[in-house]
């Protein structure tokens, strides 16, 4: 299934902006989100193919939005692939918890768009 | 039977005793003889009054000489021993001379005497008890000279047990009362991993180690130590450890890393949006850009490479130091390691004007390693490479494999370093006396990269000769020889930094 819409949930406006414009101009379909709240609410209204999601969010934050989606007895994202994003400064614990719902894992010091977009294409072959 | 212990005091009594009696024997000899030769010289019948007369006299005149000879010869005599009485502890009535009286100050014996209390005095620590013969011994005086001094000594016997250390040396005891060394040494270049390479192979060995902490940064009364140590095989002290406080030297740098860390942490966010829309700018406007155009991008997406480049080397020599700095060792191969910097490294050397040829094969085995941190590692040898190379001449990146490690080299045609530098290279803030006045740098970059290599399990080695350039040389473990470490340790580095005895011995290559 070729990933076509993103969900973007990511608190720093130079950062959120930076990846939607470059993933819209790549031809994604893109809805951004900035606290976990409402990410966690668009998450569960729309069946998205990827959801990029940042740890430290306000009100909610990703490792909880992920084990609200994914922690309980149903997934209920079936149909998404999920790529958390974070510091560097992630503590382990956190880090395993995630990586168990996540499909992958980057360090956004690391990150620039294009290499996002290789990721990208690199989850969409799996 | 036990003896009772023999005491100064008794021996001067009995001494003065047997002194006395000598005197007196002497005196009745003389007068016996002055007597037998009055007898046979018939003078006791010729002149018996002046016979008797004369014996008289002699016996006055003897006792009276011989009287003030004692006097004046047992005296001082008598003095010292009452000195060495008093200071020794001993019961005693008598009061301890006193070397300012005016007769002592002049014939000089005052000095005798003040010598005799200040050899006592010098040694205050064991005070004696009076009934105690004990004596101050060498040891107990070296015991406390050494207490006093700020350099840190520390004597293990067979079996690396400490058996002696003195007041400042940084050990630690257990609650089974064991003493333990407290450093905190870098990488593999332990105490204990020497000690095990001397036990197995010296006989007479020394090392010296600079820069070891014995408490990780932000513990109280964190000090730093340039740390010698000797070896000789089977003597009693087997190891001599010898600590000097370097602390008021070493303490600024370490405190300016800190500051600098804790700004670099700051300056993440805002390197990470600047190369994030370089990037989209770059690519959104590719095409539409002349030629120069394009080349001012590429020396702005380098210089913010770079600079990210340098963050990261501050951050992980802070991690590092503080033991935070963890990795992940994933199922990869060196070449894709390379693939993550390649662009950043090839827009690099032609910004500079370097011909940067790497040939990784993609047939060599899978390594483990954490992608990040060790293209980190790659970045940091090209990096050198360019900076320390002149600009046109060429740097070769290869990559091979040694029984279970591929070994990466990135090899340069520049400046190149004497000896003596190459065996300081790996160490923290280390910039050799030239490269300080000729190139910017902050000296951490070889630290942190041998720090990572090492929490892979690799090691990390140098080959160089001045005016014709250096070769650095990464091992890396493949993935085959501890995928088995790695799974038992829940993919993390830990059952690897252990991990020293698959070294390639090499032994025309510095290991750092």
């Amino acid at each position: 299934m070729a990933i076509k819409t993103i969900l973007i949930i990511e608190d720093d406006r130079f950062i959120g902006e930076m990846y939607v414009r470059s993933l819209k101009k790549a031809g994604y379909d893109v809805d951004w989100m900035i606290d976990g709240n409402d990410g966690l609410i668009a998450a569960r209204n729309k069946a998205y193919d990827l959801i990029l999601l940042d740890v430290m969010l306000p009100e909610r934050r990703g490792s909880d939005i992920l084990d609200a989606l994914r922690g309980g007895a149903e997934d209920l994202i079936p149909h998404s692939k999920v790529l958390v994003l974070t510091n560097f400064e992630q503590d382990d614990e956190s880090r395993i918890a995630m990586e168990k719902h996540a499909n992958g894992y980057l360090i956004k010091a690391e990150i620039t768009p294009s290499k996002l977009l290789a990721v990208i294409q690199q989850l969409d072959a799996e | 039977m036990s003896q009772p212990p023999k005491l100064a005091n008794d021996f001067w009594r009995s001494y003065r005793c047997s002194v006395v009696t000598l005197i007196v024997i002497t005196e009745g000899v003389m007068l016996g003889a002055t007597g037998a030769f009055l007898y046979y010289a018939s003078f006791f019948q010729s002149h018996l009054l002046a016979a008797i007369t004369i014996l008289l006299i002699q016996l006055i005149v003897s006792v009276l000489s011989f009287l003030l000879l004692y006097r004046s010869i047992s005296r001082p005599f008598n003095d010292l021993m009452a000195a060495v009485i008093h200071v020794s502890g001993e019961p005693t009535t008598t009061t301890p001379p006193n070397p300012n009286t005016p007769r002592y100050a002049h014939n000089g014996f005052r000095d005798v005497l003040q010598t005799v209390y200040q050899l006592a005095s010098n040694d205050q620590t064991t005070p004696l008890k009076a009934g105690s013969s004990t004596t101050t011994s060498p040891q107990e005086f070296i015991t406390s000279a050494l207490d006093e001094t700020s350099t840190g000594f520390v004597i293990m016997s067979k079996g690396r047990r400490i058996v002696y250390a003195n007041k400042v040396a940084p050990v630690d005891i257990d609650q089974d009362g064991a003493s333990h060394l407290s450093l905190i040494f870098n990488g593999k270049d332990t105490l204990d991993a020497w000690l095990a390479e001397c036990e197995k192979s010296a006989v007479h060995a020394e090392h010296t180690w600079t820069r070891i902490a014995n408490k990780l940064p932000e513990e109280e009364n964190r000090r730093f130590f340039d740390v010698m140590a000797s070896y000789s095989k089977g003597t009693v002290a087997e190891v001599v450890i010898t600590l000097a406080d370097r602390t008021s030297t070493y303490i600024n740098s370490e405190q300016d890393l800190d500051f600098i860390a804790f700004a670099a942490h700051e300056l993440r966010g805002p390197i990470t949006v600047i190369r994030g829309y370089l990037d989209v700018l770059q690519s959104e406007l590719d095409g539409s850009l002349a030629d120069d155009q394009v080349e001012l991008f590429h020396r702005l997406t380098v210089s913010a490479n770079r600079l990210s480049g340098y963050i990261n080397n501050i951050l992980n020599t802070s991690r590092y130091d503080r033991r935070h700095l963890k990795m992940h060792p994933i199922e990869t191969t060196a070449a894709a390691v390379y693939d993550t910097i390649r662009d950043d490294m090839l827009m690099r050397a032609s910004a500079q004007n370097r011909l940067l040829s790497v040939a990784i094969p993609n047939d060599l085995p899978a390594i483990a390693a954490d992608p990040a941190s060790m293209s980190e590692v790659f970045g940091n040898l090209i990096d050198n490479a360019i900076k320390y190379s002149n600009e046109g001449s060429a740097i070769n990146v290869t990559a091979a494999v040694k029984g279970d490690f591929v070994e990466v080299s990135v090899e340069d045609h520049g400046i190149g370093m004497p000896g003596n530098v190459v065996s300081n290279l790996f160490q923290k803030f280390y910039r050799s006396h030239r490269s300080r006045e000729t190139v910017a740098g902050t000296g951490i970059g070889l630290y942190i990269s041998k720090a990572i290599v090492e929490s892979h399990g690799g090691s990390i080695g140098v080959r160089s000769e001045e005016g014709r350039g250096s070769t650095f040389t990464v091992s890396i473990p493949t993935y085959a020889s501890v995928a088995d470490k790695l799974k038992s340790s829940d993919n993390s580095n830990e059952g690897l930094i252990d991990q020293g005895n698959g070294w390639i011995k090499n032994h025309s290559m510095y290991r750092g």
